[in-house]
């Protein structure tokens, strides 16, 4: 089950790599970086699972579980789903700054192609 | 003060920073002066602070601080811990008396800038600074990896900050892909770690760790030196630093090459020494073959550079390299040489980009076939350029010489020959490269006279003195430096078995660690007459032939776009985890 998850991980982990090394319309290295970054979410996700195991709210247990089974045990990693929603704040910030750029070079050289846009080699 | 009072002053040479970023837009509307003097204000107390720490610290103390009163339980650190030990107070107190000094420059060269402008300089010059000094301070590799973010993030902000220069947004571009993708690998190198030991203090990291690293920990560590070596500019993590300190103003590239590469610097180190240990993984032998790479390719590089900008930051490539170098010979020589070596970087390299940067405000120009005659109508500025260039050089008593030696004899006394003999040539590359542009830009005879523009302010003249004296102060006292400042981060980071139980404990002492160092040895006054003379030879001679192949080679794979430096980064980034899981 949770290896789908990893293979899945994986899979938008190239798609989006790919995109970045590949393609040189700088939205679509920006969307590639948004893959890769969703596949960092979704691998850490997984990681935090463990077979069998609950969301990590401690509440209300759910049905078939007392709330001592939850404390003792068989909850998911809280911390790495904290880790997710730390990146996933800054993820967003990032991404609001890169298109931001990305909106100031079009106005500037009138064109989205990385490779126009290299005055600065060598 | 009683430890417990040092200690629960710990969290505030950060926080004072962050207040400080947050009140800057907000005073810049009143007067735009006025947020960089406020902002000035908060980075002296923030140096206060770590200095009201320092005593205790240098004498060997680590001081720990449990943010939110979360205690360690049953040795498991539950909340993030901050801990001051003397080689993160040594960086931070760097990151705070250098910010100090910027600003005071940035107030004197940027002080007409509109108050939206020097509002949002002032607040992202902040939290880059309390970054790094919240990187230099922590114990945590969340913590850690959230630093890094801050610093990345304001860095995005200033290196796009003349947002009218397309140069600079392509240059924000190229550090917005390559830093973002550092810090998927600081992600999930962290996640990593964490998913195996369930721990993210440092300290019950390196208890799980240190000498039984299995493969998954070699990937882990892989990746997050990947991500953190793009921050230092190791190479091939270092497309986007010299694009960005071409487009940056003055005090910005002093900012991102004296401090900002410290971040990274620090991290790998912290990690290396006081986390994974030394033993088990081929992680020094990592560490000087990105040394060794950085730094020749940073000197070939500068010396091919025609804008003056451009040429420094390539010699931070260089420099940073040379720190890595003296960190990987793993002995205590070698150690306290790098971070010796680190804190003079600071001082020297900001000082240069400081020298260009009054160079740029007075005539405008950066490149050095258009610039030349300095030395008669800028004595200031080419007197704090030479003095830069002489401590990078190794020239005694500055503060390089000191550093270099140190480096030196660590390699020396492993007999890490071929290493040697590659870090000299880095230097005399280096060196020769500086002498360049020293000669193009300061002594070369001018025909024709500038067509001036600013003046040069006292708050900039100050600046370039205070960072002068320092490297004077630092070359001079070299072995007294050494003894109180150098020996003690030296023995942090190789007993970090005491760095770990001072965490957990709260606090705790160091052994003292004696660096022997001969000021006058014959040697290696020898070797740098030496390499002085080299690379004079080699400055005169690179300016008479056409470019040659290698050069040309290097030149022609720094093409400049955004996906190539990201596939070198990648490529970096494989064969990093190939080497520590493999080799």
């Amino acid at each position: 089950m949770i290896l789908v998850n990893y293979l899945a991980a994986a899979a938008l982990l190239s798609i989006g790599l790919y995109a970045v090394l590949t393609r040189r319309n700088m939205i679509k290295m920006v969307m590639g970086l948004s893959l890769m970054e969703a596949a960092t979410y979704l691998f850490m996700i997984s990681l935090a699972y463990r077979s069998g195991s609950t969301a990590p709210v401690l509440l209300s247990p759910p049905p078939g579980q007392t709330e001592h089974s939850l404390v003792h045990g068989n909850v998911a990693d809280p911390v790495l789903q904290n880790f997710c929603l730390t990146a996933v704040v800054i993820g967003v910030a990032v991404t609001a700054v890169f298109l931001s750029v990305v909106v100031r070079i079009a106005q500037h050289y009138r064109t989205l192609d990385s490779d126009r846009v290299r005055e600065l080699r060598g | 003060m009683t430890i417990a009072a040092l200690s629960s002053l710990l969290p505030l040479p950060v926080a004072i920073p962050l207040a400080g970023a947050v009140t800057a837009p907000l005073l810049a509307r009143a007067s735009s002066r006025l947020a960089v003097i406020v902002s000035l204000l908060a980075m002296a107390g923030s140096a206060a602070i770590l200095l009201i720490e320092a005593p205790a610290v240098f004498g060997g103390r680590v001081i720990a601080q449990y943010l939110g009163n979360w205690r360690p339980a049953g040795g498991h650190v539950l909340g993030v811990t901050f801990a001051a030990d003397p080689f993160g107070l040594l960086v931070a107190l760097a990151a705070a008396l250098i910010g100090a000094i910027l600003l005071l420059y940035t107030l004197s060269e940027l002080g007409g800038l509109g108050h939206r402008e020097l509002g949002g300089y002032a607040c992202l010059f902040q939290l880059l600074i309390a970054a790094v000094i919240g990187a230099a301070l922590t114990a945590d590799l969340f913590n850690l990896f959230v630093w890094f973010e801050v610093a990345a993030l304001s860095s995005y902000g200033l290196a796009g900050f003349f947002l009218e220069r397309p140069i600079a947004l392509e240059a924000a571009f190229k550090v917005l892909v390559l830093t973002t993708l550092a810090s998927f690998s600081v992600f999930v190198g962290a996640g990593l770690e964490y998913a195996r030991h369930g721990a993210l203090s440092f300290a019950q990291l390196h208890h799980a760790l240190a000498g039984h690293a299995g493969p998954a920990d070699a990937i882990a560590l892989g990746l997050l030196i990947a991500g953190f070596a793009t921050k230092a500019g190791l190479a091939p993590f270092h497309g986007w630093l010299a694009d960005v300190h071409t487009a940056a103003p003055g005090p910005v590239n002093a900012l991102f090459s004296a401090l900002m590469d410290a971040l990274g610097v620090v991290a790998i180190v912290r990690l290396v020494f006081q986390v994974y240990g030394v033993h088990g993984l081929p992680v020094l032998g990592l560490l000087m073959a990105l040394g060794l790479g950085s730094a020749l390719l940073g000197g070939i590089m500068a010396l091919a550079q025609d804008d003056l900008k451009r040429l420094l930051a390539y010699d931070t490539i260089s420099q940073v390299g040379i720190v890595v170098i003296g960190f990987a010979t793993g002995n205590s020589a070698g150690v306290a040489g790098g971070v010796y070596h680190l804190v003079n970087h600071a001082a020297f390299k900001a000082l240069l980009f400081l020298a260009a940067g009054a160079v740029l405000h007075r005539t405008g120009r950066t490149r050095l076939s258009e610039l030349g005659g300095l030395a008669r109508r800028m004595p200031v500025a080419t007197a704090a350029f030479v003095l830069g260039a002489l401590s990078i050089a190794g020239i005694p008593p500055l503060n390089g010489y000191v550093s270099l030696s140190l480096i030196h004899s660590g390699l020396q006394q492993d007999h890490e020959t071929i290493p040697y003999v590659l870090t000299l040539a880095a230097q005399v590359i280096t060196a020769a490269a500086l002498g360049r542009a020293a000669w193009l830009g300061f002594f070369r005879p001018r025909r024709g006279e500038y067509e001036w523009q600013e003046r040069v302010r006292p708050g900039m003249l100050t600046a370039l003195v205070s960072l002068g004296a320092g490297c004077i102060a630092f070359g001079a006292f070299g072995p007294e430096v050494l003894r109180r400042l150098m020996a003690p981060a030296a023995a942090g980071l190789l007993h970090p078995g005491r760095y770990a139980s001072a965490v957990l404990a709260g606090s705790g002492r160091l052994p003292a660690l004696a660096v022997p160092f001969d000021y006058g040895s014959p040697a290696e006054l020898i070797s740098v007459g030496l390499s002085v003379l080299v690379a004079a030879a080699l400055a005169w001679l690179y300016l008479r032939i056409r470019e040659p192949l290698p050069v040309r080679v290097l030149r022609a794979a720094h093409t400049g776009s955004a996906n190539d430096y990201a596939g070198y980064a990648i490529a970096g980034t494989l064969l990093v985890i190939a080497a520590l899981r493999f080799a």
